[in-house]
């Protein structure tokens, strides 16, 4: 109990401290270069210059946590790319050679465009849809909180969750699992699920869909109540049915949010392991690129210059997506 | 409210959200309805079929000869097989080749001279001539229709499980200051990037989303390296509750900035440009109007990242230890398990209860995600 | 007389420690099968009051409160203060600590790969020469343990890093003698019988063998085991030590020839329960429980001393579930009883005197009597009184150990972590999936051409 208390002081005093700082160096700026008060040239000069420092008050905590727990390691990641599996001998690009000559690398690779394209694909449209409906109805809140539910799940919990949807028993004995027990409740052969190559992979980004469905329908649903009334009310006086507003009037606006979510649940995909561990760890042609470098990095000692080659992959496949995130400010910026 | 509450487009969204709902919530049902069971019936029959009446094949074991009493010059073995569970039995036998060559109220023939009789409730008599000998009693195999039965035996095993207590107050101790306090860091970061130019935001912004990719197992030992050097520099240990709530909010940093930033870009223009020509300074329109404006989206975060900090296993194992006194609710759990892996009965009934916080969580601030808080401020501002 | 005298000092001693004493699984001085005259050595030669001790292993849950029970004779003999950690991936854990220069004072590890690879990195303390001599004269098959534990360090040198404490075996095949009993089956003294058996339970329509390989992350691993003791009971053991070094390539006929004598009872869908397809993704957990099932879904399960955890509750071994050793072939008379293990080694990833004193514990009996005299628990330590063991099972156990000709740790674990939680996991799949032995094999041999 009594690190709990002192969990919350920290806390308390942390906010302090953060707002405190916030606080505190912005009114020194204002001190050192006064606007208020002041006319004309010195009084626009002091403005300018406070706001170019400004930004970067209100940036400074954030960037000095993300260089350290982030930029750095990065770093220390092209670094080891370079280097043999103890991390001690430069030995140039052979750990990109070999990578490229690995058969289970372009597996990887090939699977984690399938996942690319499906999951974001699926969570966001679910996300929206039941963010959509639920608002709608009176049991919305209910229906909301259930469907958020797979989010509050540990990966450990929805492994097991999803084995009990996914086991197989040979024919004629009873199914323990829900999907082989539809499956010869019609009548079809039980399948071993997540054993058959390239299918498998479907069925472990369904688990994935089904997590990110709860991300997609909070954000959404709070884009969507952000909405001014008024947009819709006009439309409804114009006549417009559910599906128009929906579509022409909803979702434009939302449309950087959605956005947003994709974007966000790429990268997660990107980032995808703990269900490919806990489910198949790569066998069966399941293998993806965040399950590889895990693997490499850790597994019976660790390879440090494969795992950390495979790591830098992971981070460039993500520059389209910079990219993108680039223009879309850009046009933002200008939009202004 | 809305005029369209009864047209047949209502019914067809009710029907289609009800749908979804059963959809998402079938997987944890099963879940829920696992945990509940026997752990012997989880491997062998599915859970929907829980709530059934069903038909088992089952072995019971007589009590050993030892319990045998002598009447009228006999001596009898007797029993209930059901073991007061209740249930029909429809068949039994004595051998495994043969589990079900009897009907109850028949008399089966032992190979060694001793009568079995089990009747339709349950009970049996093993009936001899002789005194029977031996230390382990005769095998029943009956088939039995069995109500269903639910127990909470699962729950009370991993709650007694030592330590759980001292691991849900970690977990808690992790976990709330590293919600809070990348939320308020994030969140004038996020402001910045959204409504004051300078030059190369829109770089900087690109940078965050390439931050988001990086995977987390990549920067442990560099981290924890730097945590052993500045550990040793100032004599302090290296694994602390410091050193987990700054990670915790390092990974969580660019997540929160993206997500506060897009939802700050979207805030109506005229609101900050009326308060700016009321001279109001960056500082304050993001106190007074930004901050109050942006709780949905704080709150959403805020929801986020205390599940990934509290369902997190990896970070706390690194950062904090596996130590008794160290470990959180995840890893508690986990060690339940033993050390060959799952038991299905201990996970089902543990993945319960880790979810109960994250629950609790979002249901208190979901009602910060109602309409009238943010639609009723933007009309005031 | 000296006893006595010992035994005197031992009450002495007891009572000054009454007071911590309480803790102890067995009260030190009372029950006599127990060696107390070594713990009270012990705790003479050893006074590290104030100091603690962190210890990295592999067990949790039950396992860890049986170690528990052990290294609380250690705290109580030398006054250290011990914490005990562990995680569901200490594999990696462990990697990570050492690497980042937090390492435990003492880690437990079941895996011989990857403790060459923490040697060969710097990152472990050599035992020295004291302890690979106690080893040789102490251990059955002394000279065994002593390679199992030198690993070459980051000068390239060999030396004894690590010390086997507490023993699995895995050559047993698991049975119900009732249903036996009531099919009128023999247990088999030689493979050839193992295998009429096999073909017989098919004859009379029944499934022989309950065979699951799934184990989530690790699924694979059981076929692993089989194929060792197939390798043990087809070669001689220089050709099984070859192997797992890589000395003959995996694609050597010796090897398809043992993954085909899997492949004879593995992919034949007569022989398995659920059929060949079931065999990869069944869960290793699961697939004892057939044994019990009324009827019997299959009559044999080939696993190791530890799977009766996950048999159906109350299931007392000896009784309602036994065991046999896994028979050599009556052809191949001259390759003896092999036996093939596994085990954890201790050792030292933080030199302090904490550390090598509990070195030194391990080379107590009372180190291993506590834990033998619970459960799970083999060693091939001469010097422990055998009637300590806690049930027959494990007596019994202990003398298949005890009579092997040639013991061989699992080879899985000895080859590098790549392949043998790796690829050769991967490759067993792939091998009951339907994948020819030369395929499998060819694989697995491409996998580790790649690290070396």
């Amino acid at each position: 109990m009594e690190q709990l208390v002192a969990a919350i002081l920290t806390m308390v005093a942390g906010v302090l401290v953060c707002a405190a700082y916030f606080w505190g160096t912005n009114l020194i700026l204002d001190r050192i270069f006064p606007s208020k008060g002041k006319f004309g040239a010195v009084a626009s000069r002091n403005l300018r210059i406070a706001n170019s420092i400004r930004p970067w008050l209100f940036l400074a905590p954030a960037l000095l946590a993300l260089t350290l727990y982030l930029v750095y390691p990065v770093a220390q990641s092209v670094w080891l790319s370079l280097h043999d599996r103890g991390g001690q001998n430069f030995v140039g690009i052979s750990n990109y050679q070999w990578m490229v000559n690995d058969g289970e690398f372009r597996q990887s690779i090939f699977n984690n465009f399938l996942w690319l394209l499906v999951v974001p694909a699926l969570s966001t449209f679910f996300g929206l849809i039941i963010a959509a409906l639920t608002d709608r109805i009176w049991w919305g809140n209910i229906a909301k909180t259930l469907i958020f539910m797979p989010m509050a799940i540990s990966f450990v919990g929805a492994a097991v969750i999803w084995k009990f949807i996914y086991d197989y028993r040979a024919a004629g004995t009873e199914q323990i699992g829900l999907l082989n027990a539809i499956v010869v409740a019609f009548g079809g052969e039980p399948q071993a699920w997540i054993t058959l190559p390239f299918w498998n992979n479907f069925f472990l980004m369904a688990i994935l869909v089904w997590i990110q469905t709860g991300f997609a329908m909070v954000i959404l649903s709070a884009a969507l109540r952000g909405i001014p009334e008024e947009t819709i009310e006009a439309a409804v006086i114009d006549g417009a049915n559910g599906w128009q507003i929906f579509f022409k009037i909803m979702v434009p606006q939302i449309w950087g949010t959605i956005a947003v979510v994709w974007t966000t649940i790429t990268i997660l995909v990107l980032k995808v392991f703990d269900i490919v561990l806990a489910m198949t760890n790569g066998q069966w042609q399941s293998q993806v690129l965040a399950n590889l470098m895990f693997d490499w990095m850790f597994r019976g000692g660790g390879d440090f210059g494969r795992g950390a080659s495979i790591a830098v992959v992971i981070m460039v496949l993500v520059i389209p997506i910079m990219i993108w995130n680039i223009r879309n400010a850009a046009k933002e910026a200008g939009g202004r | 409210m809305n005029p369209s509450t009864r047209s047949p487009l209502m019914c067809a969204v009710h029907l289609s959200v009800l749908l979804l709902v059963l959809l998402w919530t079938m997987p944890t049902a099963g879940l829920l309805i696992s945990s509940l069971r026997d752990k012997d019936q989880l491997a062998v029959s599915g859970w929907w079929t829980a709530l059934a009446t069903s038909s088992r094949n089952a072995v019971a074991r007589a009590p050993s000869p030892e319990s045998q009493v002598e009447r009228d010059g006999k001596f009898v073995i007797s029993g209930n097989v059901l073991e007061g569970q209740g249930g029909q039995i429809s068949a039994f036998g004595f051998s495994s080749r043969e589990p079900a060559k009897f009907k109850p109220g028949e008399t089966a023939e032992l190979n060694d001279g001793e009568r079995l009789t089990v009747q339709a409730d349950g009970s049996f008599e093993i009936v001899s001539d002789q005194r029977m000998e031996g230390s382990r009693g005769q095998r029943i195999f009956f088939t039995a229709s069995t109500p269903p039965r639910f127990t909470l035996d699962n729950y009370a095993e991993v709650l007694s499980a030592a330590g759980i207590g001292r691991s849900f107050l970690n977990s808690l101790t992790v976990a709330v200051p590293s919600t809070v306090i990348p939320i308020l860091i994030a969140a004038f970061a996020a402001y910045a990037l959204a409504w004051m130019p300078f030059p190369g935001r829109a770089l900087l912004l690109a940078v965050v989303v390439g931050l988001l990719v990086v995977p987390l197992q990549m920067s442990l030992i560099p981290l924890l390296q730097l945590y052993n050097g500045v550990g040793a520099f100032f004599g302090v240990p290296a694994k602390t509750y410091m050193g987990i709530w700054l990670a915790h909010t390092g990974f969580g940093l660019p997540l929160a900035i993206y997500l506060l930033r897009n939802y700050m870009a979207g805030l109506p223009r005229e609101i900050m440009e009326s308060a700016r020509v009321d001279g109001a300074s960056d500082f304050e329109i993001f106190v007074k109007i930004v901050l109050p404006l942006s709780f949905p989206a704080l709150a959403s975060f805020a929801i986020f990242q205390f599940l990934w900090t509290w369902n997190d296993l990896l970070v706390a194992l690194v950062f904090l230890g596996a130590g008794d006194d160290e470990l959180v609710l995840t890893g508690r759990l986990v060690n339940l398990l033993g050390s060959r892996g799952g038991n299905w009965e201990i996970l089902t009934a543990s993945a319960f209860i880790t979810i109960i916080v994250p629950l609790i969580v979002f249901f208190a601030l979901q009602r910060y995600l109602v309409r009238g808080l943010l639609a009723g401020s933007v009309k005031g501002g | 007389m000296k006893r006595s005298l010992l035994w005197g000092a031992a009450a002495l001693a007891l009572l000054a420690g009454s007071a911590g004493a309480a803790d102890l699984k067995f009260k030190p001085g009372e029950d006599s099968k127990f060696n107390w005259a070594s713990f009270e050595e012990f705790k003479k030669g050893h006074d590290l009051k104030g100091q603690t001790l962190t210890i990295f292993g592999p067990w949790r849950g039950e396992d860890e409160a049986l170690f528990k029970s052990v290294y609380a004779y250690f705290a109580e003999a030398t006054g250290v203060e011990v914490k005990y950690s562990s995680s569901e991936n200490y594999e990696q854990q462990i990697v990570i600590d050492t690497q980042a220069g937090s390492p435990p004072d003492v880690a437990i590890l079941p895996q011989p790969g990857l403790i060459a690879d923490l040697a060969a990195k710097g990152l472990l303390t050599p035992l020295g020469d004291e302890t690979k001599q106690w080893l040789l004269d102490n251990y059955a098959a002394g000279q065994s343990w002593v390679d199992l534990s030198t690993y070459n360090g980051k000068d390239g040198q060999p030396a004894l890093y690590a010390f086997p404490y507490k023993i699995d075996v895995k050559s047993l095949v698991w049975y119900v003698p009732e249903n036996f009993e009531d099919a009128g089956y023999e247990v088999p003294k030689t493979m050839e019988e193992l295998k009429a058996l096999t073909e017989q339970i098919a004859e009379d329509g029944e499934k022989p063998w309950c065979i699951g390989l799934g184990s989530g992350g690790a699924t694979g691993w059981p076929a692993t085991d089989w194929v060792e003791d197939l390798m043990l009971r087809t070669q001689p053991a220089d050709v099984y030590d070859k192997w797992v070094k890589n000395e003959i390539p995996f694609t050597d006929p010796a090897i398809t020839a043992a993954l085909d004598e899997f492949g004879w009872f593995a992919r034949n869908d007569k022989f398995v329960d659920g059929g060949a397809a079931a065999v990869a993704s069944t869960d290793f957990r699961d697939s004892p429980k057939g044994l019990f099932a009324s009827p019997p879904k299959c009559y044999l399960h080939h696993q190791a001393s530890f799977i009766p955890s996950f048999f159906p509750e109350g299931t007392v071994v000896g009784e309602d579930a036994d065991f046999f050793y896994m028979p050599p072939y009556e052809s191949k008379k001259e390759l003896g009883n092999p036996v093939l293990g596994a085990g954890t080694l201790a050792m030292i990833t933080k030199d302090t005197p904490a550390a090598r004193a509990f070195i030194e514990f391990l080379k107590t009996p009372i180190a291993h009597e506590v834990w033998m005299a619970q459960t799970s628990f083999l060693t091939p330590y001469k010097s422990v009184n055998v009637d300590v063991y806690g049930n027959p099972p494990l007596k019994k156990q202990g003398e298949i150990l005890l009579s092997a000709t040639t013991f061989r740790f699992d080879g899985s674990d000895l080859m590098p972590g790549k392949i043998g939680a790796g690829a050769f996991w991967t490759g067993m799949v792939d091998f009951v999936g339907g994948k020819s032995s030369a395929d499998v094999a060819a694989g697995v041999q491409k996998a580790w051409d790649a690290i070396k």
